[in-house]
């Protein structure tokens, strides 16, 4: 029913207008003529005015508004005196000795002449005394043997029956890394692998679940730890690539890659190390070498890549001839490098170990031009300066002593650790640590004459070289079913522990008894004197 | 006169170094500032400061316990070496050595 509201409409026309509309369907006696029972029929529109609704008039009111007017005013300042003030900071004076008084002379050679006597005195009685022969003093408690602090792995991959074959500390000392993959296969891999890590700082640490985990699309054969910044680190794959992750960001670790270009790796890299760059030495590159013969500088570009920014190449051609090598076989062979160890005294001298058994002296600085296939984007360089007299078997490991110059280890597949001195070929002795393979050999960072070796008979083993240098001083199992122990790595911040891996997919971190933690007295004179001796 | 005193000082500095085991030497003054050493600069500062403050340290410990007392000669035995201080109003001769055993 429509209403249509009109205005001024009074209600007469409404209540006949109602009337109409209740006798509607029956009685329409208004019609000229009766229509049929089904016959339609149309009616007058029927509007039901409001009762109770008055007329609603329009009511209006005219107001405006207007601002005052704005009041201005004028006014001129000028500035009539101007002093000129200048200031400059100062250069900082460079802290240094203040320069000798001399006019300090006659008082100082008096007291000088007064003590001299006595002084010399006393360090002739020093010199010749025996008061302290024998006597030690122990400040910190004493542990008495090596134990197993902790064994950590990760069920996956253990599943998967992966080996440890790299671990890596920290620079806080706190994490410890393991990379999962396989050392004994032959072919092109593509399982994925995994790096986890471990942080033996928390409370409530569970050793079957790492802090961090990635996932890697192939086998990991190498892993290094950024040398300032504690959540990077850097991993070397079964299919030569290299990558960098940050374990900080958990949603994706990686940071950098080299890809699969033609500068990467062809054969898997076996190492990986951070080298300070030349020129800024709070950045650093990386370092990688492979069973291709070449021996990488990445750096890291934007956009997650990793660039080629100086290379080098192994020729068996460009062999420096100083040791009477096996011939090689016709052609150009590659030379494949299995280790590398800088030296902590000069930067640009590093040692490679080869898949021929002889270590390499090698330079960065090294400009003669490698002869190589290989496509690369940048010049390949040959590094070898010197070669050394061979293992009986391919160098798995190489390490050079932080305590002396001239002075590394190499570890092969002989069971034999040679202690080489840089200056000259044959070894300056070689021990026999083990029937099967020697997989890894460190120099132990705070003893100068104390190293260890990781055995393929499931031992790791410690060396004084002060005490015996025939056999280990302490010789911890690591397996029980004698399955070799891939790695292993001293912990420089904490010099107690000791972090090996090994064929079950295992970490174990062994706490070193004192005596391989606490210099004693001269032992770098004894190092010394080691590396002199057998030079004769 | 000063070339002669400023001469006797060097030779004796030089004798006390060239005896056998000596590391370095050095002479600091009352305030513990070094002048004259045959160490490089930062270990020289280190040295110098922290056995100023042992040796006032010493000095008046051996006064307290007897005033009549001083402190003559300090040494400090560590498992590297041996280090010998001899005190004055107003220097320190500090002598390392690196004795044989």
């Amino acid at each position: 029913m429509a209403t249509s509201a009109q205005p001024g409409l009074l209600g007469l026309e409404g209540s006949a207008g109602g009337e109409a509309l209740a006798t509607n369907g029956t009685a329409s006696t208004a019609g000229p003529e009766r229509p049929g029972p089904l016959q339609d029929e149309t009616l007058g529109v029927a509007s039901v005015p409001s009762q109770w609704r008055g007329v609603q008039g329009i009511l209006g009111e005219t107001k405006s508004c207007q601002t005052a007017s704005i009041a201005t005013a004028e006014a001129s300042v000028q500035a009539r005196k101007h002093v000129d003030a200048e200031v400059q900071t100062e250069v900082p004076e460079p802290v240094s000795l203040p320069s000798v008084p001399r006019y300090n002379g006659p008082r100082l050679a008096a007291f000088l002449r007064k003590v001299e006597a006595m002084v010399t005195r006393e360090l002739n009685k020093n010199w010749q005394s025996h008061a302290f022969d024998g006597f030690e003093v122990n400040w910190a408690e004493q542990q008495q043997t090596v134990t197993c602090l902790h064994t950590l792995s990760y069920p996956p991959a253990q599943g998967q029956g992966l080996h440890v074959t790299g671990v890596s500390w920290n620079t806080t000392g706190s994490v410890v890394a393991c990379a999962y993959g396989r050392l004994d296969d032959g072919d092109w891999s593509t399982l994925k692998s995994f790096v986890c890590t471990w942080n033996l700082d928390r409370r409530g640490l569970n050793p079957q679940q790492p802090s961090a985990v990635v996932e890697v699309p192939s086998a990991v054969m190498c892993l290094a730890f950024h040398p300032t910044q504690p959540s990077h680190m850097a991993g070397g794959l079964y299919s030569g690539e290299v990558l960098v992750w940050d374990t900080s960001r958990p949603e994706d670790p990686l940071l950098w890659c080299t890809g699969l270009t033609d500068d990467t790796h062809t054969d898997p890299v076996y190492q990986v190390v951070w080298l300070p760059e030349p020129r800024h030495s709070h950045r650093f590159q990386l370092l990688s070498v492979a069973a291709d013969g070449k021996v990488l500088l990445w750096q890291g570009v934007g956009a997650g890549r990793l660039q080629l920014s100086a290379g080098f190449a192994l020729a068996a051609q460009q062999l420096p001839r100083n040791t009477k090598l096996k011939k090689p076989s016709r052609g150009e062979t590659e030379v494949g490098a299995t280790a590398v160890a800088f030296s902590s005294f000069d930067p640009s001298l590093f040692v490679l170990g080869t898949e021929g058994g002889f270590p390499l002296k090698c330079s960065l600085a090294a400009a003669e031009a490698a002869v190589t296939r290989m496509p690369s984007s940048v010049p390949l360089r040959a590094p070898a300066q010197f070669t050394f007299a061979p293992h009986g078997g391919p160098v798995y490991s190489v390490s050079c002593s932080p305590f002396h110059r001239n002075l590394f280890l190499s570890a092969g597949t002989d069971g034999h650790v040679h202690l080489y001195s840089m200056l000259q070929a044959q070894p300056l002795t070689s021990l026999q640590l083990s029937h099967k393979y020697l997989f890894a050999v460190r120099w132990s960072p705070v003893r100068p004459l104390v190293f260890a070796a990781a055995s393929g008979a499931g031992d790791v083993q410690l060396f004084d070289l002060q005490k015996s240098s025939q056999k280990p001083t302490v010789s911890v199992k690591q397996t029980e079913d004698e399955s070799p122990v891939y790695c292993l790595e001293f912990n420089c911040q904490q010099t107690h522990l000791l972090a090996a891996g090994d064929a079950k997919g295992t970490v174990k971190v062994w706490q070193l008894s004192s005596e391989f933690t606490e210099q004693g007295a001269r032992e770098t004179e004894r190092l010394d004197q080691l590396a002199s001796e057998v030079a004769s | 006169m000063i070339g002669n005193d400023h001469a006797e000082v060097e030779e004796t500095l030089k004798r006390i170094q060239s005896h056998k085991g000596v590391i370095g030497t050095m002479v600091v003054n009352a305030e513990g500032i070094p002048i004259r050493t045959t160490l490089d600069n930062s270990t020289t500062v280190q040295y110098a400061g922290l056995l100023h403050q042992l040796t006032m340290k010493a000095k008046s410990t051996v006064r307290d316990i007897d005033p009549q007392n001083d402190l003559t000669f300090l040494r400090i035995r560590s498992k590297k070496h041996e280090i010998m201080v001899a005190p004055d109003k107003e220097y320190l001769l500090i002598v390392i050595q690196n004795p044989c055993e």
